[in-house]
């Protein structure tokens, strides 16, 4: 595979997403949304669909699986975001679509990817995956320069709606806007290869067990 | 005579040292694939997961935001004695551990009825105890579990399944979990037993260290095959490709009835352990 580096700046138009493709990688700068809430991805859903705004501007924007831990600070004003990391999107799948096409979102990610029905609504709107290291929170979180806003404070703090600037924040590119996901293609090309797999095993087993004069497993 | 108050401070040392430090065996065997990996983004990945480990140790960090629920495998030397009670210790431990770790860890443990969340619940440590007949220590070992990987591990009883029914269902797991669960993983098989007997092996193999030959030359065999077939499938570091899905499979098997559970239990790259033989003199000696 070949692969390019993308030195990307937030906001971002659909036409700066035509020229990058899966496992190309990514440095992103400028503010992104963040959030690991099932709660969270509801009401956004709801407020979506009913026409209500959210309490920050996503149109057009990036709104990502990351875990933040926010140190609320004494006194009230913005938090302080010590620690960054993705989670599992494959869990919001019957948000994604709803979310990717209703604010026109530009950007999505964490890690593991999103289902068919996500593929189709970034590919509509022009939205690319980005997969985070997950278990690279030292790394990840040398990318925050701070906490532009932080809502839904009623949450976890991994739950609520937070917005960070970011620098620099390593990611690879895992689902393009011309439809491609890694993830489909893996797993596509792991059932392909899965024939030729039990082949082998099978051989390497008869081989084993032909070896050993006790067939313990078996008798 | 082991005071409460010492398995208390081990028990939130365990937990903190798991949790900012990958063990050296696992950092080997990244080291080792990062050298056979053929696809670049896979290589990429991996050079990105050592530094990350590496910083995280370095700078007394967390490696992963999602510190899981505390699990604790406890084994008591018979010759021990105790002053104090030893489920308190742990439970008291680790609410040390919430109150003093820097930085200061997320909710996650979830009642799984309301799914509120905060960092204490029923049953919370998860402790299991086992006994090692004449031994004059204890041996503590924690392992946190976490989404990424522990949504994926599986139990299936079959009925006196040949060794291909039970390999083809360790494949059916691992893919199954595909991209997801932060590979390169550990893949720990418990075969036969019972149910929970099962679950509890595949357990222990997970914890078993990287690179370990099976001392079974049938289980050697079969762990050298099924970790070749888990890394010709594809999914590679972070599930975008490659060769190294894979760093182990580790197997170990009970007598069991005609009935017999298979229990496939993962680890994330990361494969967070930490253990402590606490001698009945107090000393302490750390592994990994």
């Amino acid at each position: 595979m070949s692969m390019h580096t993308h030195v990307l700046q937030l906001p971002l138009t659909a036409e700066a997403l035509r020229s990058i493709a899966v496992g190309d990688e990514v440095r992103l700068s400028g503010d992104i949304t963040i959030s690991i809430g099932l709660p969270t991805h509801k009401r956004m859903l709801e407020d979506v669909q009913a026409g209500r705004e959210l309490p920050v501007d996503l149109k057009g924007g990036a709104f990502f699986h990351l875990s933040a831990y926010l140190e609320d600070q004494p006194g009230g004003g913005l938090p302080r975001a010590l620690y960054m990391n993705p989670s599992t999107s494959t869990r919001y799948n019957p948000y994604m679509p709803g979310l990717i096409s209703g604010l026109g979102l530009r950007l999505v990610g964490g890690k593991g990817g999103l289902d068919a029905a996500s593929v189709a609504a970034m590919q509509a709107t022009g939205c690319i995956y980005l997969s985070f290291l997950g278990g690279g929170c030292p790394l990840l979180s040398d990318a925050i320069e701070g906490v532009v806003s932080s809502h839904w404070n009623e949450y976890i703090s991994q739950f609520r709606l937070t917005t960070l600037r970011v620098r620099d924040l390593p990611a690879t590119v895992a689902i393009d806007a011309q439809g491609h996901s890694l993830y489909d293609s893996l797993q596509q090309r792991a059932a392909n290869r899965l024939p030729q797999i039990r082949e082998a095993l099978k051989r390497e087993r008869e081989q084993a067990l032909n070896a050993s004069p006790l067939n313990r497993l078996e008798k | 005579m082991i005071p409460q108050a010492l398995i208390r401070s081990v028990s939130a040392a365990l937990y903190e040292r798991s949790l900012k430090k990958i063990p050296d065996d696992t950092h080997a065997a990244l080291k080792k694939a990062q050298g056979s990996e053929r696809d670049a983004t896979g290589r990429r990945t991996i050079s990105i997961m050592l530094d990350s480990a590496d910083a995280a140790a370095q700078r007394g960090e967390l490696v992963c935001t999602d510190v899981g629920i505390p699990v604790y495998s406890v084994k008591i030397g018979t010759q021990v004695r105790f002053e104090g009670a030893v489920r308190q210790a742990i439970v008291d431990g680790f609410a040390d551990l919430v109150q003093n770790i820097q930085p200061p860890i997320l909710k996650m443990i979830t009642n799984p009825l309301t799914h509120e969340r905060s960092y204490a619940g029923k049953d919370m440590p998860l402790v299991t105890f086992d006994v090692i007949d004449g031994a004059d220590y204890i041996e503590m070992i924690c392992a946190p579990k976490a989404m990424g990987s522990g949504r994926w591990e599986e139990l299936k009883t079959f009925v006196f399944p040949s060794l291909e029914t039970i390999e083809d269902y360790v494949l059916e797991v691992v893919m199954r979990a595909g991209s997801q669960p932060c590979p390169p993983i550990v893949v720990g098989v418990g075969i036969g037993g019972s149910f929970d007997y099962a679950a509890r092996l595949a357990k222990q193999q997970v914890l078993r260290p990287v690179g370990e030959v099976n001392p079974d030359p049938m289980l050697a065999a079969m762990e050298a095959r099924l970790l070749k077939a888990i890394n010709a499938m594809g999914y590679g570091p972070m599930g975008t490709g490659g060769d190294s899905t894979a760093m182990g499979v580790h197997i170990d098997y009970a007598a069991s009835h005609g009935f017999m559970p298979v229990a496939v239990a993962l680890n994330c790259w990361i494969n967070r352990r930490m253990g402590a033989r606490i001698g009945n003199d107090g000393s302490v000696a750390w592994f990994e």
